[in-house]
């Protein structure tokens, strides 16, 4: 359908702001572990990030995710959070994987048991490592953040389980 | 046998007062400390046994035993193609060995930062993967696994009563920025224009190495390598575990070859316990390590590439590595870190269809190296950028324990496949590439010519499969392997097998064993010390990157930044194995 007269699009400077943000999320490309390796190969020809606007970048200046791809340990947590800190505003981080979530399968004394313990974490990944598509879901969740963000409202996906007292199973 | 016997280690007597003892087939000495640089002098300079290679050095400590460590040295002769371990007792000196080996420098240091042991005449004893200010020796028997949680710590998440996040606030000290600074100033001093850092977390540096190059204009005179910062303690870790719980962390040590990794764990393993796999396991290992290897390869190829401006051949060879993860992901269920294999076998039977997907990708693979060797081999850039670029000559291979396609771009025919088979190598026909000049191209040459050879090994074993098909793949009669879940659910005696199995761990016979697989990376080598339990006392991790990665700062002095890159990729160090 070709557009016969010029039309009018009405809208606001958060919603245009917020469409842009979440539609080119670029990452830095910063790797730790195994689960960069899964991080490169969503950015590459499979899956390819590229097609979701979402680009690596070599500089934390440039980008607004960090994707903490693999083990924090204790000695690297002080540089990735300088490269928390050198990236401008609004930026948002993933957890990609066990280990940056909560440690994972090492409770050693060398390990830093979640990353949300140096910055603060929008979306957890699941997995060891997480598959390309894990990856992918996790910044479309993050996409979805961004919007529920902009409209104010608290964005809950996977509602919060509260334990109930078991009743005994009747016939 | 890659072990000298016991009749020749005898001979050893005559010169020197030693105990001379046995495990298996793995042969020790002991000797007393004072008479350690003598011994290991004669045994290095002497034509009839002549250990010329340096494989690996590592600690055990005794706290109950008077002096308290126990020092191990691992000696290669590549004439004889035999291995001597040397032990000795210490306290808390020992006497350096960089004078005879190099490659003992990154060693001592690494036993220092997990033992507190000082060496004498060691030029620059640094922690080797913590940093300067930590007050602790963490591979110590009296030190906890968990460390000393005395910092506070909490979740800087800003959603309240997340259930997920009731963890405990305190934590084990991090470094701030400036005891980070103090373990730099220690490695480096400027001497010339500056010093620059590149990493620890920068795109070309193939993980988390950090290095320091001190530089006059482009030109570098001096560099150092900080490591550690993927030190996740997994030797400390399996000491506490079984021998079945540690597989899954011996993937996550070298996670772009993780196959491979398991096959040299598990082999040590069915060494000490004496554990004979089943001939259809066998195979399977073989062909799933060769296409690991080939995966790995890509994955260096890619990257390495990617470095040195060749965007293209990212793409390309992660379109074959999907195939193969898919290949991998369909025989084992996982992508990326698999831990397929079992002691005594593998996990799953091969299912329907897989031999005929890897034909399939057999018949493929060979036009697309073709596409890579078009691209690659023969461009004017690729040439000027790896030629004579890091050159390694036979005696560095034997000052600094070089392995795998390191040594063999050297000309060393250094290859665990063929000098000490395991599996199915011993069946299969396969050639070894050698290099001529050494270099960073030579390497990149080798590596390809090596996909074709594990192409040819992948071949033979999927002929070779297909007449086993009905075949037992875990030898669940042996009392050390666990049984699977179908024998579980039908007989009793398998359910109680399991669950002590699963409980109280392999009970392995007192003793030590080291083997070592051929990884992708080098020799990667497990040292177990076994005391009786269901669990190692020591889990001594021999990694082909930490020694491979040592001579860097030799090979890049007077050499610009650029070569750096290019000199890394072709020494394709992989983090997680490097600081384990």
């Amino acid at each position: 359908m070709a557009m016969t007269n010029s039309g009018i699009i009405l809208t606001t400077v958060e919603e245009v702001l917020s469409w842009g943000r979440r539609n080119s999320l670029w990452p830095v490309s910063v790797g730790l572990a195994c689960c960069a390796i899964e991080m490169m190969h969503t950015a590459a020809s499979r899956f390819d990030t590229d097609r979701l606007g979402i680009v690596f970048r070599g500089s934390p200046r440039q980008s607004d995710v960090l994707i903490v791809a693999g083990t924090v340990v204790n000695k690297v947590a002080p540089m990735l959070r300088l490269i928390y800190e050198q990236m401008p505003d609004p930026k948002w981080v993933i957890s990609m994987g066990g280990c940056a979530s909560a440690g994972g399968p090492f409770p050693t004394y060398s390990t830093l048991q979640g990353v949300d313990r140096i910055i603060p974490v929008d979306v957890y990944i699941p997995g060891c490592p997480p598959t390309p598509q894990a990856l992918l879901w996790g910044i479309l969740e993050l996409q979805k953040k961004i919007k529920a963000k902009k409209e104010g409202k608290e964005f809950i996906e996977i509602p919060v389980k509260v334990s109930q007292e078991s009743k005994p199973i009747s016939k | 046998m890659t072990w000298i016997t016991l009749d020749k280690a005898e001979r050893i007597n005559s010169v020197f007062d030693v105990k001379i003892g046995s495990y298996k087939d793995n042969v020790w000495v002991e000797v007393e400390k004072d008479n350690l640089i003598n011994l290991l002098k004669f045994l290095k300079e002497d034509p009839d046994f002549s250990f010329k290679m340096f494989i690996d050095f590592t600690v055990v400590d005794y706290p109950y035993h008077n002096p308290r460590f126990q020092a191990v040295y691992i000696l290669y002769s590549p004439e004889y193609n035999e291995r001597i371990i040397v032990k000795t007792w210490a306290d808390d000196t020992l006497p350096s060995l960089i004078n005879l080996w190099k490659g003992a420098k990154w060693a001592e240091r690494e036993a220092y930062d997990m033992f507190g042991i000082k060496f004498d005449g060691h030029d620059n004893l640094v922690r080797m993967f913590l940093w300067e200010t930590y007050s602790y020796y963490p591979l110590r028997k009296d030190f906890p696994k968990e460390g000393f949680k005395d910092t506070y710590l909490p979740s800087l998440n800003e959603g309240k009563n997340i259930p997920s996040h009731d963890y405990d606030p305190y934590h084990t000290a991090i470094p701030t920025l400036e005891d980070l600074e103090i373990t730099e100033r220690k490695r480096i001093s400027k001497k010339n224009q500056i010093v620059l850092n590149w990493g620890p977390l920068h795109p070309g540096t193939h993980g988390t190495i950090w290095f320091l190059f001190d530089l006059e204009g482009e030109t570098i005179r001096e560099c150092d390598i900080i490591l550690g910062q993927l030190h996740r303690g997994i030797e400390k870790l399996s000491e506490d575990l079984t021998y079945t719980q540690i597989i899954p962390y011996t993937d996550r040590m070298d996670y772009i070859s993780a196959l491979c990794s398991n096959i040299a764990y598990v082999n040590a393993v069915e060494k000490l316990l004496g554990v004979q796999p089943p001939e259809k396991a066998k195979w399977i290992r073989t062909m799933l390590a060769e296409l690991q290897r080939i995966n790995s390869h890509l994955l260096w190829l890619g990257t390495t590439a990617l470095d040195l401006g060749a965007l293209t051949m990212f793409l390309y060879t992660f379109r074959e590595r999907e195939k193969l993860m898919d290949i991998i992901e369909g025989i084992a269920g996982i992508r990326l870190n698999s831990s397929f294999l079992r002691i005594g076998g593998v996990r799953y039977d091969l299912p329907e269809g897989a031999l005929d997907v890897i034909k399939h990708f057999i018949k493929d693979f060979p036009s697309r190296i073709k596409d890579y060797e078009d691209l690659l081999t023969k461009n004017r850039i690729w040439i000027r950028r790896n030629k004579d670029v890091g050159i390694v000559s036979k005696e560095d291979v034997y000052q600094y324990g070089l392995t795998g396609v390191m040594a063999r771009s050297a000309g060393v025919p250094y290859d665990i496949r063929y000098i000490q088979p395991t599996d199915a190598y011993a069946d299969v026909d396969f050639e070894i590439p050698l290099g001529t000049v050494g270099d960073a191209y030579d390497r990149y040459l080798i590596r390809i010519e090596e996909m074709k050879q594990s192409l040819r090994i992948v071949q033979q074993c999927v002929e070779k499969l297909e007449k086993l098909k009905n075949d037992k793949y875990v030898a669940t009669d042996n009392p050390y392997v666990l049984p699977t879940l179908n024998e579980v659910y039908q007989s009793i005696e398998s359910m109680v097998k399991d669950f002590t199995l699963r409980i109280y761990g392999e009970k392995a016979p007192v003793g030590e064993v080291y083997v070592s697989g051929e990884n992708p990376r080098g020799e990667l080598g497990f040292y177990i010390v076994s005391k009786g339990e269901g669990k190692p006392y020591r889990l001594r991790i021999r990694s082909g990157a930490f020694y491979n990665l040592q001579i860097f700062p030799e090979l890049i002095k007077g050499r610009t930044v650029a070569d750096a890159v290019a000199l890394l990729g072709s020494i394709d160090p992989v983090v997680g194995e490097t600081d384990r």
